[in-house]
């Protein structure tokens, strides 16, 4: 069928492409011929790129992304780099001093206004500049239109602060949020504070006394919902709490008790962020869980002050061990996942590379419902965790075969795993975290492990899921369980390779 | 494709759209001119070998690009095969009248 004139065509063609002057007439119809057949050559290739990018790509670092990486800072500077900078020295120059500095100038006035230990003004406007202590008078002197200044601000903020009620109410969230933001560097404890007194004191500590009227409950979670991811939280879910969940005979601030679970822990708001994804895959030794425990303490923190202002009680259970409620079924009942092999929660976007937190509150709210997204029968038939967990600390069962206080699950050996936490080569015990980097659904989020996540739940054959797992098993390499340990045991590896950014002799002469 | 542009990346989609159209309109200019007797059937059967070429080049080159090198070579290897069987039976299929 590929006739001879065909084939004089594609010579043409492709002599056309090397030699542009040649003087065999080239048809339009020739032209789109040649230039189709190299189109679907270089559109593979280009494939090829796309697919190389969306690997690469930051944006499938879900909970990190651009930010976390430094490719907020895209503007290119280096053809606009000067010799010097662009101010302009005028004359001798000199250091600043602390009350040429607005905020510190103003905190002096303040103290001596109002002291903290609340005794009586050390100054009054009425005194005037010269009966201010130094550096104050100086600068006063110098500049006394900058006290007059203060002074107006000080009555428009006494001023402002009579107005607020007549504001409150449309600014009420608005205030909420800045208050939250505002509250990790409000405390000089550990953020967020620890509770102290019983849970009917504490979690109402700092209140608002005054509460508007919400919408209805749905209302109250969609708004719970935003305000939480915008404090940085990756999945949130809200369930009503079971009191099978709650720990028995600790209670943070008051110690050693058997409690009741109190009546104004109607809700929790549960909170999962990812670990940083590249050092979370090179697990034991690169990885560490507190990237996640400080983002997680952040978020609830500031959410506990957000509820409170807002006129709820509110009480958080964050990592790595002040907790009143076990996390993972709690999340498992506000819909983020469903628990796994290892223990571990596995959500369809993050997977095992799921750290959790909770708010406990007595705001109305709409409860999410549990997920069944097939994991427990993944889980039946995968066994990676198992056959890689460094301590043998995971269960090889076909099927959850243990009753562990009422519910079947598979049992891990947390003691066993507490050893490997202490095996591995990092300064102090800091965890190992391999069961979460082997577990095939961490995964990123790109459109290969999109499709993935997509088929395999609405299969309900479970081949999907059976072929997948078997090019899990094959193409992907594990180094086996007791190579994450140091010599002898093993050769200190990691599930895969660190990043650049965490290698010390990338950086270091070591 | 760009992550540090925000420009390039809609032109790089762009040419690829552009590629891709020429590379259909080549195929049919060539198969007129020699002849094929082109079925509905065939066509589907072309387009969907060419897309599913074109994934598994993307789908492998996704794995080497978020460090799963041997995953990404083992599953070009394989698929990458598979799917050029699959061109010269398709090839053998189009050429027959």
């Amino acid at each position: 069928m590929v006739t001879n004139e065909t084939k004089i065509m594609y010579f043409y063609g492709f002599k056309l492409l090397l030699n542009p002057m040649s003087k065999k007439q080239v048809t339009r119809r020739d032209f789109i011929k040649v230039a189709g057949l190299f189109s679907g050559g270089i559109a593979l290739a280009g494939a090829a790129g796309a697919g190389i990018s969306a690997g690469k790509n930051k944006d499938s670092y879900t909970g990190y992304g651009r930010t976390t990486y430094g490719l907020d800072q895209f503007f290119n500077r280096k053809p606009f780099i000067v010799d010097h900078p662009t101010y302009e020295k005028v004359g001798n120059t000199r250091r600043i001093t602390y009350v040429e500095d607005l905020f510190k100038r103003n905190g002096e006035l303040r103290r001596l206004l109002r002291p903290m230990d609340g005794g009586e003004s050390l100054w009054t406007f009425d005194q005037g500049i010269d009966a201010l202590p130094e550096p104050l008078r100086s600068y006063y002197t110098e500049y006394p239109e900058s006290l007059e200044a203060f002074k107006q601000a000080t009555e428009k903020a006494r001023e402002q602060q009579g107005n607020w009620p007549k504001y409150q109410k449309k600014f009420w969230l608005a205030d909420a949020y800045s208050s939250a933001h505002a509250s990790p560097l409000m405390t000089r404890e550990p953020f967020p504070p620890r509770p102290v007194g019983s849970p009917e004191e504490s979690d109402f500590r700092g209140i608002n006394p005054e509460q508007l009227q919400l919408k209805s409950p749905s209302h109250g979670s969609k708004l719970i919902k935003q305000i939480t991811h915008s404090f940085g939280a990756s999945l949130v879910g809200i369930t009503a709490i079971k009191e099978e969940w709650v720990y028995q005979g600790f209670l943070r601030g008051v110690g050693k008790t058997d409690f009741e679970v109190p009546e104004h822990w109607k809700f929790a708001v549960v909170i999962a962020v990812p670990h940083e994804w590249d050092s979370m895959y090179a697990n034991p030794t690169y990885g560490t869980s507190y990237d996640a425990y400080t983002k997680l303490c952040f978020i609830a923190g500031k959410l506990e002050v957000f509820l409170k202002k807002i006129g709820y009680s509110a009480r958080s259970h964050v990592p790595p061990t002040s907790y009143e409620i076990a996390m993972p079924p709690l999340a498992i009942d506000a819909g983020l996942g469903e628990q796994g092999r290892h223990g571990v929660l596995i959500t369809p976007e993050l997977g095992a590379n799921t750290r959790l937190a909770a708010v406990t509150t007595n705001m109305p709210l709409f409860p999410d419902q549990p997920i069944d997204i097939g994991i427990k029968k993944f889980c039946n038939k995968c066994k990676i965790c198992a056959e890689e967990c460094p301590s043998g600390a995971i269960s090889f069962a076909d099927k959850p075969d243990k009753a562990i206080r009422g519910y079947k699950r598979w049992s891990i050996n947390a003691d066993k795993c507490y050893t490997v936490w202490n095996s591995v080569a990092t300064s102090h015990s800091r965890g190992c975290r391999v069961c979460l980097a082997v577990c095939p659904y961490s995964r990123k989020n790109n459109w290969v492990h999109n499709v993935v996540r997509e088929i395999d739940p609405r299969d309900p054959t479970g081949l999907f899921s059976s072929a997948m797992l078997s090019m899990q098993k094959k193409f992907f390499s594990y180094p086996g369980g007791q190579e994450y340990l140091p010599p002898p045991d093993g050769n200190n590896k990691t599930y895969l390779e660190a990043p650049d950014w965490l290698k010390t002799e990338e950086w270091f002469d070591i | 494709m760009f992550p540090n542009s925000t420009i390039l990346g809609p032109f790089f989609w762009i040419i690829m759209g552009v590629l891709y159209t020429l590379f259909i309109a080549g195929l049919f200019l060539f198969f007129r001119d020699n002849n094929f007797k082109m079925s509905v059937l065939k066509w589907i059967l072309l387009i969907t070998w060419y897309t599913g070429l074109n994934i598994v080049i993307a789908g492998a080159f996704t794995l080497i690009g978020e460090n799963e090198s041997g995953a990404g070579l083992k599953f070009l290897g394989i698929f990458g095969t598979v799917f050029i069987v699959l061109g010269a039976g398709l090839w053998q299929f189009i050429k027959k009248d």
